[in-house]
């Protein structure tokens, strides 16, 4: 019922989805980081394992602006093309890859030059609001700022990990083209510690330390958060060891 | 496991040392908790021996599992988890999935976040189609890094010994590993980072039953665990 409701409400306000294949970037203090495109999973699928298989690539800096857009052809089924993403100030961000041809997971790799970590990116849609509703988020979300409040379109929940040695922060992904007020609620335990507002400009993205929703104690203590947000978003986690975001990192999808 | 369609399988693998987490519901809505109906854990060395058997408050978020295995003596460095998970049916079309927080104690690598491995179940109108989950593929960065690439196979079944082949493709060549897992048995087998002149590309595991399986990499020098994380299915 609330799938179809949500189904109706986007209809009535003019919002289209996109299908688009999404992933994080990151390369925060020098992290090298790299998507694998392949189409390998299509290796056994007849009329979609004919290559080549040429896909746009958007990657996109944590502001929501374009850092670079191009064009990529993996040969065939047994092909891999590994491309380096580029390094910005801010430093993370959302990267967008088409997948008219591609139909296999890709993946992004973070490496700190000894080593690296992986995950894969999802294959959803991004959402594409109207003049009038952009206008009409804007307008109700000046109006939550104040009480810390958002419109509470997308709801998400999520754990996270805060010790001395080892941690896992939030990278939040805004897939809309409006801003996205995300109000973030922390549990520990079963007391509420914190509720930030965070604003993600339109394919925008932003980096959540754990360390600042709670105090980081000695031992590794689990946090639940909910995440409100006026548009569709979804979120990856960032582990950090003890020297935190100045040392190795590792990306980790969610459902 | 019965064939119970609310019913999810996942295993997953501890090694001492690490602070391993596990959650018992990935979104903590009331509703999923709910919806939890029980949930019973169960240990094994790598030869398949049964080392505990634990039912879980299903009240609880989030297990330690460094603290349940500290709970057997004479516990092996490695030990596969089973996590049989029973829902109200209700909770569909949600897809159940346990998540876990990884990292070595004292270890400076990062710490990882995975999805444990849904071995049977957890999708109803995918139970019964016995082939779709056990073949398998990981891609891996070309570049020579300092650090070790394995596969973690663990055979939940309770009777059947599994066989399983396991290859590693290179740019023209490829290496077969088969491997026989009896029952609850499991093993960490050993991919080459290079062969022949040439760097491993990518891993594929074929195997009658479905496995747990999960794709490994080490640091070269500390064996600390940087990769863990599930292999991709050709089927869908």
């Amino acid at each position: 019922m609330a799938v179809s409701l949500r189904a109706l409400a986007r209809r009535l306000l003019g919002v289209t989805r996109t299908p688009t294949y999404y992933l994080p970037w990151l390369t925060l203090n020098g992290l090298e980081c790299a998507l694998i495109l392949n189409n390998v999973e299509a290796r056994f699928k007849p009329g979609e394992n004919q290559g080549p298989f040429p896909a746009t690539v958007v990657q996109y800096d944590a502001d929501g602006s374009v850092v670079r857009e191009c064009t990529v052809s993996v040969r065939d089924t047994a092909d891999a093309v590994e491309l380096p993403l580029v390094p910005t100030s801010r430093g993370y961000g959302v990267v967008t890859v088409s997948t008219e041809h591609l139909r296999s997971d890709l993946y992004v790799t973070l490496s700190d030059g000894d080593s690296y970590t992986a995950t894969h990116g999802r294959s959803e849609f991004v959402e594409t609001y109207p003049r009038r509703v952009r206008f009409l988020l804007v307008l109700l979300g000046r109006l939550l700022e104040p009480l810390g409040r958002t419109v509470p379109a997308f709801v998400r929940d999520q754990y996270v990990y805060a010790g001395r040695d080892g941690r896992s922060h939030l990278l939040l992904l805004n897939l809309s083209n409006v801003t996205n007020r995300i109000r973030v609620v922390v549990h520990r335990d079963t007391a509420r510690a914190a509720a930030p507002l965070v604003a993600l400009p339109p394919r925008g993205a932003r980096l959540l330390d754990v360390g600042t929703l709670a105090h980081v104690d000695e031992a590794l203590t689990p946090l639940a958060l909910r995440l409100q947000g006026n548009a569709w978003f979804n979120l990856y986690l960032v582990g950090a060891g003890p020297r935190d975001l100045a040392g190795p990192l590792s990306l980790m999808h969610v459902k | 496991m019965s064939s119970d369609l609310s019913a999810l399988l996942s295993a997953t693998f501890y090694e001492k040392g690490d602070n391993h987490r596990i959650e018992l519901i990935h979104q903590r809505d009331r509703a999923a908790h709910r919806r939890l109906e029980s949930l019973d854990l169960a240990l094994y060395d790598p030869e398949g021996k049964g080392l505990r058997e634990v039912p879980i408050d299903t009240r609880q978020e989030i297990l330690d599992l460094g603290a349940l295995v500290g709970t057997v003596t004479d516990a092996s460095p490695r030990v596969m988890v089973l996590l049989d998970a029973r829902y109200d049916a209700r909770i569909f079309p949600y897809r159940p999935h346990h998540y876990g927080f990884l990292h070595r104690r004292g270890s400076t690598a990062a710490a990882l976040y995975y999805a444990a491995n849904a071995v049977l179940g957890g999708v109803p109108d995918r139970i019964g189609a016995t082939g779709l989950n056990n073949f398998e593929t990981y891609i891996f960065l070309r570049r020579p890094l300092a650090e070790r690439y394995s596969v973690l196979l663990g055979n939940p079944a309770r009777f059947s010994t599994a066989e399983a082949q396991v290859t590693s493709y290179y740019a023209t060549e490829r290496v077969a590993q088969p491997v026989a897992l009896p029952p609850k048995a499991h093993v960490e087998v050993p991919l080459a980072g290079e062969h022949a002149g040439e760097r491993l590309q990518r891993v594929e595991i074929k195997a009658l039953f479905r496995l747990a399986s999960y794709v490994v990499g080490r640091r070269a020098d500390s064996g600390d665990l940087v990769l863990f994380d599930h292999l991709f299915s050709y089927h869908r």
